[in-house]
């Protein structure tokens, strides 16, 4: 197959999957409950935050390690948005719409396929993390002048982390096409792992030493601390306070390429296994 | 309470479904699925209710078996209202459709018939026993323990046969039940249907087919049904009686034949079908009589057409659905279908 | 068909229901990681936010406990709700339609089949949680907690069969309806921190879910010096309210699945799939 078919395949599938992600996610009501349920889930996940600190930190919301854990939580939609969007998409095409043996068949590129249904989730998040941002500013008094606003490294970090995000979803959705499903999604379950290990509401240092070497592993650790600095100025991490800004992109960008080649050769393999165990057209429920 | 002289009983049934306007794209808003159908089965009968895709079969049985309500009409199965104690009637009732996929994956079949067993109350031994019966005659017996999503489309749909009559229910309904079942399967189905019938006499079936021959076969009565309306009722030997006096003629004809133009002029067909066969064009006519079949010789004669075969048929229900329709029961209506299978 | 034989279907269909479930995770071991590990680690997160900011370790103990109780408000939401929307898709639900057996049997079959899952994880999450966080519980009065505890499950239940009735009708909103309803309730049902927080009015609104009342009086049981300062309700109080609530929502899901079912029925969307 020649490179210009394969980039057109590529293509559609993208187009194909981002066109299809929309209608899914979107066209089950009307624009209005639609842009309300997009947005309440995740300010209410912000919000058990912001209690937590009202009811215990000295200073409350005024505690200085408020904005750091603020800011983590809001991107933290992201994570769930990417993971869910993407792995989902093997159970609801395979045991819902029964679709997945048919896109297998059909001249597709099913790694952008299964990125491109992504995107519909992605885009809501991206709403929904503004919303939270402008809250914590406009309500809570978080302080993020916007001249102040490292807006190059904020734009960098943001589709380095996405696409490091992009592609754990791409191993969720290997990891999915051999097991069944269960009530707590892998997306979700994984999401919430991250949560803990990657230091999104709390500074790293608070973990056992262990666990900081898991954290220290994980490109999204990198991405929130990029984030934060590129929001805040600092990253509210001690442990991460040695390594310098400049250097920060670069070990996104290197854990982004590590985890992108690991996450397409295990798709790959869970694939092969799901084909040789005919797995593609399975019916999990119970 | 009223006397159960059928068991199940229609007067008026009506079906309509109301598209919502930003679906409907400025087509038409009401689809009637189902129009002042009038049917009474009665008792120990075998009843077919035949009609193409589209014709209103499946709203018929989902209405009989509670699932959906009717939008007018009245509908009485074991004597029982379904829309006023539609808890009554599920008392008395089984459904099987075919081509549909129950259970749970991760279960084996006997599993999963089991599991729907326990939903009747249905004591363990006694379940036990039925279940490795009923595996035997749909030919799952080797399969029993396989987990269903290993099972192909067609064993699915026996699993799915074979739980319909699991409770050995008074008045079940089949939906379609051979559909996409190869021709072997299709015919040990269609035996034990019968068989079943036959070993238990006050029990009624209500099957509904696009397949003629499975009615003729099967059914003691049939209805045949298009567009939501009950044109006929009788048994099939009736049905077909009443083309008797028509003639009912195959032609197979080679060459460039448009029967449309050919056959509409001439006094005395009253229906036609054609098809495109093995390279010919196949004609199916119902005729007036017999001298009928003189102009349209030689109307293909003066278009250039070869005669290639000429069979005069006993009328079978396909015939009687084209008299009646105008059509075939796989071609025309809205839905295309399936071609008949093999007896 | 009397009594008895009705009681012994409804006992065979929660037994024929929970069948899958259990099966399904003996054969599908998968389960382990995704519900009861990896939510331990998210739970661990919370309880890191209140190391980070310097809280008494009774918090440390109030997340613990509403790690667990997550659990069963996940259980309610998606394996018995939310659950018959699948069931639908799949074309079982029209099977359960017609079978001569109780609707509430084959939701509380969901549930007992799930709630084993459920309560491994609710005991991972209280017993791992307790022995790394080293939480300092103070177990005042056995018989209340134990009765807070049922109590809360029956409610909690109950509102599950409530809601499900809505699912019969509901398509994909039902599971979107789902996901709305997850990190909102454990927000105002106050899963990470007393929902005296939220003050007294949205406490009492928010005490519709049963968990809200029973994660409150559980933490007075639990942590009677800590809760002093951030009591709802008295416990005795919240029992009370508890019980009110099992019976008034298995009651109206009594009725509602009847009345829901039947107008499924009359729209037509019963059957209908892929909505």
């Amino acid at each position: 197959m020649t490179a210009r078919v394969r980039g057109k395949e590529t293509w559609r599938s993208l187009r194909v999957a981002v066109w299809l992600g929309w209608q899914v996610e979107s066209n089950w009501t009307d624009p209005f409950l639609f842009a309300v349920y997009s947005v309440v889930r995740p300010v209410a996940g912000a919000l058990i935050l912001v209690f937590m600190y009202l009811v215990v930190a000295r200073g409350g919301l005024e505690n200085p390690l408020f904005p750091y854990v603020f800011v983590g939580n809001a991107f933290y939609i992201y994570v769930g948005a990417v993971l869910m969007g993407i792995s989902w998409v093997v159970i609801d095409d395979r045991e819902h719409y029964g679709m997945l043996k048919y896109m297998y068949v059909a001249p597709l590129n099913i790694l952008t396929y299964l990125l491109g249904r992504g995107v519909a989730q992605t885009a809501i998040a991206t709403i929904a993390t503004a919303i939270t941002l402008l809250f914590g500013v406009g309500v809570l008094g978080i302080r993020i002048p916007p001249g102040q606003v490292d807006w190059g490294l904020l734009a960098v970090a943001l589709v380095l982390g996405l696409s490091a995000l992009a592609f754990m979803g791409l191993l969720l959705a290997g990891a999915t096409l051999l097991t069944a499903r269960h009530n707590f999604f892998i997306g979700q379950a994984v999401a919430g792992a991250l949560y803990l290990l990657s230091g999104v509401v709390f500074p790293l240092d608070v973990l056992p030493p262990a666990l900081q070497w898991v954290g220290k592993a994980l490109p999204v650790t990198y991405w929130l601390e990029a984030l934060r600095r590129a929001l805040l100025g600092e990253g509210g991490n001690e442990a991460l306070r040695a390594i310098p800004t400049g250097h920060l992109l670069p070990i996104l960008a290197g854990s982004t390429l590590a985890l992108a080649v690991v996450s397409i050769l295990f798709f790959r393999w869970a694939e092969g296994v799901a084909h040789c165990r005919g797995l593609l057209d399975m019916q999990t429920m119970y | 309470m009223q006397a159960r002289e059928y068991s199940i009983e229609t007067k008026d049934l009506t079906r309509v479904f109301r598209v919502k306007r930003r679906e409907a794209r400025g087509e038409k808003r009401e689809i009637t699925a189902l129009d002042r159908a009038d049917l009474a089965v009665e008792r120990g009968e075998l009843f077919g209710v035949l009609g193409p895709n589209g014709a209103g079969k499946t709203t018929l049985i989902k209405i009989l078996a509670t699932l959906l309500s009717p939008t007018s009409g009245t509908a009485r199965v074991a004597g029982v209202d379904v829309v006023a104690n539609p808890w009554e009637v599920r008392r008395h009732i089984g459904m099987v459709s075919g081509g549909e996929s129950s259970g749970y994956g991760l279960l084996t079949v006997e599993e999963n018939l089991w599991m729907f067993s326990q939903f009747y109350g249905m004591r363990g031994a006694d379940v036990r026993k039925r279940i490795k019966e009923l595996l035997e005659v749909v030919g799952l017996a080797d399969g029993a323990k396989t987990k269903i999503y290993h099972l192909s489309t067609g064993m699915r749909q026996k699993m799915n046969f074979a739980r319909g009559f699991l409770t050995d229910p008074e008045i079940l309904f089949l939906d379609e039940p051979t559909i996409g079942l190869d021709v072997q399967t299709a015919r040990t189905l269609r035996a034990y249907i019968r068989k079943w019938m036959d070993d238990h006499p006050d029990r009624t079936i209500l099957l509904t087919t696009h397949y003629m021959y499975e009615a003729d076969e099967l059914c003691d009565r049939v209805a045949i049904i298009d567009q939501g309306k009950v044109l006929a009722c009788d048994t099939p030997a009736a049905l077909k009686r009443d083309l008797q006096e028509e003639a009912v003629f195959r032609l197979k004809v080679e060459g460039d034949l448009d029967p449309e133009k050919l056959l509409r002029g001439i006094a005395g067909v009253h229906r036609f079908t054609h098809a495109a066969r093995d390279g010919h064009a196949q004609l199916d006519l119902i005729l007036a009589d017999e001298n009928v079949l003189l102009p349209v010789l030689s109307g293909i004669q003066g278009t250039g057409g070869r005669l290639v075969s000429l069979e005069k048929r006993a009328p079978t229900l396909e015939d009687v659905f084209i008299r009646l329709v105008g059509h075939g029961l796989n071609e025309g209506g809205d839905a295309g279908g399936a071609s008949e299978p093999a007896p | 068909m009397n009594l008895r034989r009705e009681m012994k279907t409804f006992l065979r269909t929660v037994i024929g229901r929970a069948y899958p479930r259990v099966i399904g995770m003996r054969r599908e071991k998968s389960w382990m990681l995704f519900e009861v590990l990896l939510p331990l680690l998210q739970v661990a997160a919370f309880v890191y936010i209140y190391q980070a900011i310097g809280a008494p370790p009774e918090f440390t103990g109030f997340v613990v406990l509403g790690g667990a109780m997550t659990a069963y408000w996940m259980n309610v939401l998606w394996s018995m709700a939310s659950q018959l929307y699948w069931e639908k898709e799949t074309g079982n639900l029209e099977l359960y339609i017609i079978a001569p057996t109780s609707r509430m049997a084959i939701l509380i079959g969901m549930a007992a089949g799930g709630i084993m899952t459920t309560t491994i994880r609710a005991v991972g999450v209280l017993t791992l949680g307790v022995l790394i966080f080293r939480v300092p519980m103070e177990v005042t009065d056995v018989p209340a907690l134990v009765g807070v505890f049922l109590l809360t499950l029956v409610a909690l239940y109950g509102l599950g069969m409530l809601l499900a009735s809505l699912f019969l009708l509901w398509g994909r909103q039902a599971w979107h309806l789902a996901n709305l309803l997850q990190e909102p309730v454990f927000l105002v049902s106050g899963f990470y921190f007393p929902v005296r927080a939220l003050g007294f009015l949205v406490a009492l609104g928010a005490s519709i879910v049963p968990i809200t009342l029973g994660l409150d009086a559980m933490r007075q049981l639990l942590f009677p010096q800590m809760m002093e300062g951030f009591r709802f309700l008295p416990v005795g109080t919240q029992l009370g309210a508890l019980a009110v609530q099992a019976v008034v929502f298995l009651f109206l899901a009594h009725r509602a699945l009847r009345y829901f079912e039947d107008r499924a029925r009359r729209e037509g969307r019963l059957t209908l799939r892929g909505l």
